[in-house]
């Protein structure tokens, strides 16, 4: 008897691709400090029971989706790849359906900073100062290869050898310009990371391993 | 892979002797930059250098009096231009001076260049003014074959005349849309860049990339036309002349880009040749000067087009006259699609010239004015010296002229119908 | 007027691919220019559609001026204002553009600088334009401009030491060989571990799937009670 083609009631269950252990959820209720650092595990309204365990951790996995869903670039075009960045923003290659219709212009209410364009020595300062600017959670994609590695401009005096050297970056983009569909994928490669809570930035209240590991953590 | 070995360092050109530069600034009379008397002696205001002025113009801009403040309209700002910095000196809400701070860009191309073969220089000019790519590239085509001394085929002619009025016509499009951007309005630059994929698709069926083209070669041009392109160009020249009249009438009668672009930045046609200023900026100010007729390169001296200029000089003026410019570029694109030759694309030239020793100087009417380049060769492989002069930079001279007076959110809409390219200013 | 080198080199190198028209066209400048500026030409070159002449450092002004003034020359727009460096035993040269309605050929001045002491009169009184040029002229160069308002770097930063369009500032040969080479982990291979990438680059893109239920590449299934999501999950 040949295969059954799949269909929805003989799939198997989902298994994870290989090397990583599963998304887990662990129960962190029973070693919350902040329950100890007040001591209300005894009080009745202290710490979580039954099903009220699942929901704040559900809860953060709603809170990334969101966030992937509304990232809001800060409008940071330095040279070429801004006006492909522009390209991709209109109505041809639109990435307001990916919710990143607003490009901020205040650094204060942006999440990602797309550095598009050549980064020069001069512009440098100005720019980590805005990367600075950022409340977290925020990430940074480097469009480009310039801002990868100094791109077409490697010998130059006076260009910043991929904006790397003076900030962290979470998504590479290639391209001499990269291809408004570039851009795209660059950013859906972002919205995993946003939603497995790869990146740059932490959550302020640490509530242990909470996410998928991966090799390239620094924390 | 090379290993750096700390003690045998290749001095970096950096740490050149910062006595010379005192001595040549003592020599020449000028302040020494790090003053005696404190940091701040000579320079009582909180500015925002946080330096003394070195020059007697930075004097007269950072010193403020009564009532007067700086405000930093800083390399990263929602106007679409790139990085410029400029900083303003207002009274309440007027503009009294105008700083623009450059450089935040500058990528050191003219160095590169000077390292890099004939051929490689024509892909290190794309990013400069990157929207206008052809252009670019275009003029140190010209300065090249002038050093080595050979004519591109009449084919590559036309091509190369076809898609540089190509890019000047998505070039003035974006214009367009970034002066109502900058203005307020937020859908024209949405049809701007409409137009400009078509057209850009255009050029990557022919060129193979979508913005920084490498199209150009020292002797013609890379690629010849094919079918996707014509396919493209057939369908985009049929919608062309709708599509520009539909933009049109969004802005051009529209009562609030009026009120803010009619009578502001009125340049005179002397003021503005007496600071440089080129290209439609110039024409809308009344003065009939047009590279492809003044001093024809490529096949201009065979199409038949005019010099539209304006009497007015204002923003409105410098708005009409790239639309006026639109319309032109499609009726020589007409002409090139009529009378273009059949023939080889590219003559035969070896992958590293070695031009004779001489300089040449090859000149376009770039979208923003007189684009030109002139080549010092020594007989290498690479350009002696290689030397851009970019429009968009001269023309920010302007701003400091037009500035004073008027509010401090002109600044911008002014700015914006001069329509600068920072690659280009900074190079 | 004696020292116009013809078109000869020019014919010879241009003779057989270029058709030539300006030693007629050129003519009544060059007699133009050696009437008005007789004393000061040095070095007059014409090509088919550029003059050329040298002029000394500290004559700019008055040159400039006559070119603009003249009712005959009119060279009433400056096409560009440029500098050169000749290397560093010989000289700076500051080279202008200028265009005329009258003459269709372009004008190229080169005013020689002296490389020891950089300074040359400033042409912002003739042409305002020429602030921007002189500025880049100095940043990028160090020729001193005398008389110009606002001399200070403008490409760089206001406390940049060199002038980088000079000979004797060299980009290095190599990127690897510059003093920051290799901070950037990324630029050194023997960082790079590629082993994450294994099964991307092993595993095909389409889903499959095996008779038993399996995705092929997995590890069998797990006795139950050894992974954490078994401690984890409610008794």
């Amino acid at each position: 008897m040949a295969v059954d083609r799949p269909t929805t009631t003989n799939l198997p269950e989902p298994v994870p691709p290989t090397g990583e252990p599963p998304i887990i959820i662990p129960d962190a209720a029973g070693d919350d400090e902040l329950l100890r650092q007040f001591e209300m595990e005894q009080h009745p309204q202290g710490g979580f029971h039954g099903l009220l365990e699942v929901i704040p951790t559900k809860a953060d996995y709603v809170l990334d989706l969101i966030r992937a869903n509304s990232l809001w670039p800060l409008l940071s075009g330095l040279s070429c790849c801004a006006i492909e960045m522009m390209s991709t923003a209109t109505s041809v290659n639109d990435i307001d359906r990916f919710g990143m219709f607003p490009f901020r212009a205040s650094p204060r209410q942006a999440d990602v900073l797309i550095v598009a364009g050549t980064l020069t020595t001069k512009m440098a300062g100005p720019l980590v100062r805005l990367w600075e600017q950022m409340p977290e959670p925020k990430w940074c994609v480097a469009m480009g290869t310039c801002t990868t590695s100094g791109g077409r401009f490697k010998r130059s005096y006076s260009v910043v050898q991929g904006v790397d050297r003076v900030m962290p970056v979470d998504v590479y983009v290639p391209g001499c310009p990269p291809r408004p569909e570039g851009l795209i994928y660059g950013m859906l490669k972002l919205h995993e990371l946003v939603k497995q809570r790869r990146g740059q930035w932490s959550t302020y209240v640490d509530r242990g391993p909470q996410r998928t590991r991966w090799e390239g953590d620094v924390r | 892979m090379t290993t750096t070995d700390p003690e045998i360092r290749i001095p970096d050109p950096i740490e050149l002797d910062r006595l010379e530069e005192q001595r040549l600034r003592a020599a020449a009379g000028l302040a020494p930059v790090h003053a005696e008397g404190g940091e701040y002696a000579g320079f009582d205001t909180v500015g925002i250098p946080d330096r003394p002025p070195q020059t007697e113009r930075e004097r007269e801009v950072y010193t403020l009096e009564e009532g007067e403040m700086l405000v930093n309209m800083g390399p990263q700002h929602p106007s679409t231009h790139g990085v410029m910095r400029i900083v303003v000196k207002v009274r309440g809400e007027i503009v009294v001076d105008v700083d623009p701070v450059l450089g935040y860009l500058h990528r050191g191309i003219e160095k590169l260049c000077e390292n890099a073969t004939y051929t490689t220089v024509l892909t290190y000019v794309d990013p400069m003014d990157y929207l206008s790519t052809m252009h670019n590239e275009h003029a140190p085509a010209i300065a090249f074959e002038k050093l080595y001394g050979i004519k591109a085929p009449p084919r590559a002619e036309y091509i190369r005349a076809l898609v540089v009025e190509l890019n000047r016509i998505f070039s003035h499009g974006l214009m367009m849309g970034f002066l109502a951007l900058d203005i307020g309005g937020l859908t024209p630059i949405l049809y701007s860049f409409i137009n400009r994929d078509e057209v850009v698709d255009m050029l990557s069926a022919i060129s193979g990339q979508r913005m920084l083209f490498n199209f150009f070669r020292v002797g013609g041009v890379n690629f010849d036309t094919n079918d996707e392109f014509l396919s493209r160009l057939g369908t985009w020249r049929a919608n062309v002349l709708e599509n520009v009249e539909m933009n049109e009438r969004m802005i051009t009668d529209n009562e609030i880009f009026r009120g803010r672009t009619v009578g502001m930045g009125r340049l005179t046609g002397p003021e503005a040749i007496a600071l440089g200023v080129s290209g439609p900026n110039l024409r809308a100010s009344g003065v009939p000067f047009d590279v492809r007729r003044a001093h024809p390169y490529s096949i201009y001296d065979q199409l038949e087009f005019d010099v539209i200029t304006q009497e007015a000089g204002d923003s409105y003026a410098r708005y009409l006259q790239r639309i006026a410019e639109i319309k032109q570029s499609i009726h020589l694109i007409d002409q090139i699609m009529d009378k273009m030759p059949h023939g080889p694309v590219q003559a035969q030239v070896p992958g590293i010239i070695r031009p004779k020793p001489g300089r040449a100087y090859g000149a376009v009417e770039s979208p923003r004015g007189l684009y030109s380049v002139y080549a010092i060769s020594d007989g290498g492989p690479n350009p002696y010296r290689f030397r851009m002069r970019d429009p968009s930079f001269i023309s920010l001279q302007a701003i400091p002229k037009l500035m004073p007076g008027r509010l401090v959110a002109d600044t911008m809409a002014v700015m914006a119908s001069f329509d600068p390219v920072m690659g280009g200013v900074d190079k | 007027m004696e020292h116009v080198r013809g078109p000869r080199p020019a014919a010879h190198a241009l003779g057989r691919r270029r058709a030539l028209s300006a030693p007629v066209v050129a003519g009544a400048l060059i007699r133009l220019l050696g009437d008005r500026l007789g004393s000061e030409l040095g070095d007059l070159w014409t090509d088919e559609d550029t003059v050329e002449f040298t002029i000394d450092g500290a004559r700019t002004v008055e040159v400039l001026t006559t070119l603009r003034d003249d009712p005959d020359l009119e060279f009433f727009f400056l096409a560009d204002a440029a500098a050169v460096d000749y290397g560093t035993d010989a000289h700076f040269e500051v080279v202008y553009h200028l265009f005329s309605w009258k003459h269709p050929a372009w004008l190229r001045v080169r005013a020689r600088v002296d490389r020891a002491e950089p300074r040359i009169p400033t042409i912002t009184t003739v042409w305002e334009g020429a602030m921007f040029h002189e500025r880049e002229m100095y940043d990028m160069m160090g020729i001193v401009f005398e008389g110009n308002r606002d001399l200070r770097r403008i490409y760089m930063s206001p406390d940049y030491k060199s002038f980088p369009q000079r000979r004797d500032f060299v980009l290095p040969d190599d990127a690897a060989d510059s003093p920051a080479a290799g901070v950037n982990p990324l630029e050194r291979p023997e960082t790079w571990d590629l082993s994450r990438f294994r099964d991307e680059l092993t595993r095909s893109a389409a889903p499959t799937f095996l008779p038993t239920g399996e995705r092929p590449g997995a590890e069998p299934s797990v006795e139950a009670g050894r992974t954490d999501a078994d401690k984890s999950r409610p008794r």
